[in-house]
């Protein structure tokens, strides 16, 4: 590939500016919408506390105060902006404690999982993807490309349940297997993760080798000699790369929701349980929290993937 | 092989979904009502076995079908209609409200569909009344995004110039001449949604966020299972498959429809 004549790293340098000033205008709407949205209509969260005679109602009107709710709620809303800026998300309605704690206490057990379902992600979706591709109209190649479709559209909840079931199935031929079906045991957890998420990636490997495959730039490799083993199929593959590398990023997307219901079949600590739990216990403070760390994490794998595949691909910069 | 495919996702929706109309007539028991010993495995009587209550699973299923199926067909058909409205606004006034529609319908897309309605489950509580308000207003902007584009694919056929050439307002032209032509596309895509939607609710009350524990519902019994998977795995497997038979069964419909729309014939 000729390098482009005017300076690609500089051009990079500006997309990627671009996109990082774009997610923090996102990031700023998520948090004002989750704020409003969530203080006007969970209207007085102590009025739970009340009904469920978890609090007196002195202890209410106290802890009103401690928390500022007793404040204007733009007045509030300017201190949790404030507060979020310095990395101080305020504190759980009912355990007292800071957001922040509460969040990095659960993060590292989703972080394994999600890493573990990504890398399984990625194995068997270029697996199923390749094979989907180069199979072409083989039964091989169908049978992938039909995988692929079932990993995507069949809810992970079912996927889980039916992993969690072949493994306790196991467990009871074969007592040691018993490990597996733990909480605290990444390996199905990441298999179902993974699975669930694999499905799309094969689908954007499948239609990018097809397309390659059809191109002229392929058959003159053909003519040079490359021949049909693995380096034409690596001819094909890399043009593929980037849009499978951006594909990532909304692969994250999936990984977020995913871990919520894997989590919630392994019976495994994280933060999809902490959110699911705190919504059904009204603690809005913690949704908050939960809901701004998605958005950051999502622009931020969003702006990643934008910049590694404007690496990748030097059209791409080209375009910027 | 498509046509085997057809024939065997249209016979179990009609199947599923006639046995669900139905289920007070194909039952004599209460959904929520103990009738036997718990955990009993499929047998005469009761026919597919009891859940960890004693209840009989049979009926279970068939009035949970009947929640999970109703809810999902509400939720994708509250994002069909603001979908569809959001993309004939955006192409009978055009300008401004096309922009609005097209990039607030990218903007939406750019947060997962399940973070946003775990977010509006948040916001208005949970149930299952939220559960379907918030599975369908998280599908709706990419209905719009998908029916704006149909809307515009009519736009490059001569007859929609002709339109405008003999007076047609833009308005009209969008009801009157681009709905009805991109009917069959926009029906493959409300097909696939209903699927999305049945994926969406079914997780959802897998959640538990339906809070809902004697109005049985396939989400919510599969949630259930997971506690006697070594014992009475049956009851895992009944609200596992039938989820994931009609969710495919339906994609099957609407992969269907998608190549009649684009004037495939079926081979």
């Amino acid at each position: 590939m000729v390098s482009s004549p005017d300076r690609p790293s500089s051009r990079l340098r500006i997309v990627v500016a671009r996109r990082v000033v774009l997610g923090a205008l996102t990031l700023w709407a998520a948090v004002t919408i989750a704020f409003f949205a969530l203080r006007l209509t969970a209207g007085d969260p102590t009025a739970s506390l009340l009904s469920q005679g978890l609090a007196t109602a002195q202890q209410a009107e106290a802890l009103r105060r401690a928390l500022g709710l007793d404040r204007p709620l733009v007045a509030q809303y300017v201190a949790y902006v404030a507060g979020a800026v310095r990395g101080d998300l305020g504190r759980s309605l009912y355990t007292q404690r800071p957001v922040t704690t509460v969040i990095a206490e659960q993060s590292g057990s989703t972080l394994r999982l999600a890493t573990a379902g990504l890398v399984t992600a990625a194995v068997f979706g270029t697996m199923l993807g390749v094979l989907a591709g180069w199979g072409g109209t083989s039964l091989l190649g169908r049978a992938a490309g039909a995988l692929a479709g079932i990993a995507t559209a069949v809810p992970v909840a079912v996927t889980g349940v039916v992993i969690l079931w072949v493994a306790t199935w196991a467990g009871g031929l074969s007592p040691p297997l018993l490990v597996l079906t733990r909480g605290s045991n990444l390996t199905l957890p990441a298999l179902t993760l993974g699975l669930a998420s694999s499905g799309a990636l094969a689908r954007v490997i499948q239609s990018g080798l097809e397309d390659n495959l059809r191109s002229t730039y392929l058959l003159a490799a053909r003519a040079r000699g490359v021949g049909h083993g693995l380096r034409l199929m690596w001819h094909a593959f890399r043009p593929a790369l980037p849009s499978a590398i951006s594909f990532l990023a909304l692969e994250t997307a999936l990984l977020l929701s995913g871990t919520v219901v894997t989590e919630t079949v392994f019976a495994r600590p994280g933060l999809g349980r902490l959110l699911v739990s705190s919504i059904l216990a009204g603690d809005f403070p913690v949704v908050q929290g939960l809901v701004l760390l998605a958005a950051t994490i999502y622009t931020s794998t969003h702006i990643l993937a934008d910049a590694v595949s404007a690496f990748a691909d030097p059209r791409l910069r080209a375009a910027g | 092989m498509k046509r085997l495919s057809l024939g065997v996702s249209t016979a179990w929706l009609a199947l599923v979904s006639a046995a669900c109309l139905a289920a007070p007539w194909l039952t004599a028991h209460d959904p929520i009502q103990p009738i036997a010993a718990p955990l009993r495995a499929p047998s005469s009587h009761p026919p597919i076995g009891t859940d960890d209550l004693g209840r009989d699973e049979w009926t279970r299923m068939l009035f949970g079908g009947r929640v999970s199926l109703a809810a999902s067909l509400t939720a994708a058909t509250l994002a069909v209609a603001l979908g569809t409205a959001a993309a004939l606004l955006s192409q009978g006034l055009g300008g401004a409200a096309d922009a609005t529609v097209a990039g607030g319908a990218n903007a939406a897309l750019a947060i997962p569909g399940l973070l946003v309605a775990l977010a509006i489950v948040a916001v208005l509580g949970p149930g299952i009344e939220t559960v379907v308000i918030a599975v369908g207003l998280g599908l709706a902007p990419g209905f719009a995004r998908l029916a704006r584009q149909a809307l515009i694919q009519v736009r490059a056929e001569p007859f929609v110039g002709a339109a405008a050439a003999l007076g047609a307002s833009e308005m009209t032209t969008a009801f009157r001449h681009l709905l009805p032509n991109a009917l069959p596309r926009l029906l493959s895509l409300a097909t696939t949604h209903y699927a999305w939607a049945f994926a969406g609710i079914t997780t959802l009350t897998f959640l538990g966020l339906a809070e809902g524990p004697s109005t049985p519902e396939w989400g919510s019994m599969l949630n259930a299972s997971r506690t006697y998977l070594g014992l009475a795995p049956w009851l895992a497997l009944y609200p596992g498959g039938a989820i994931a038979a009609t969710v495919l069964a339906v994609h099957g419909v609407g992969a269907w429809l998608a190549r009649r729309a684009r004037g495939e014939t079926s081979s």
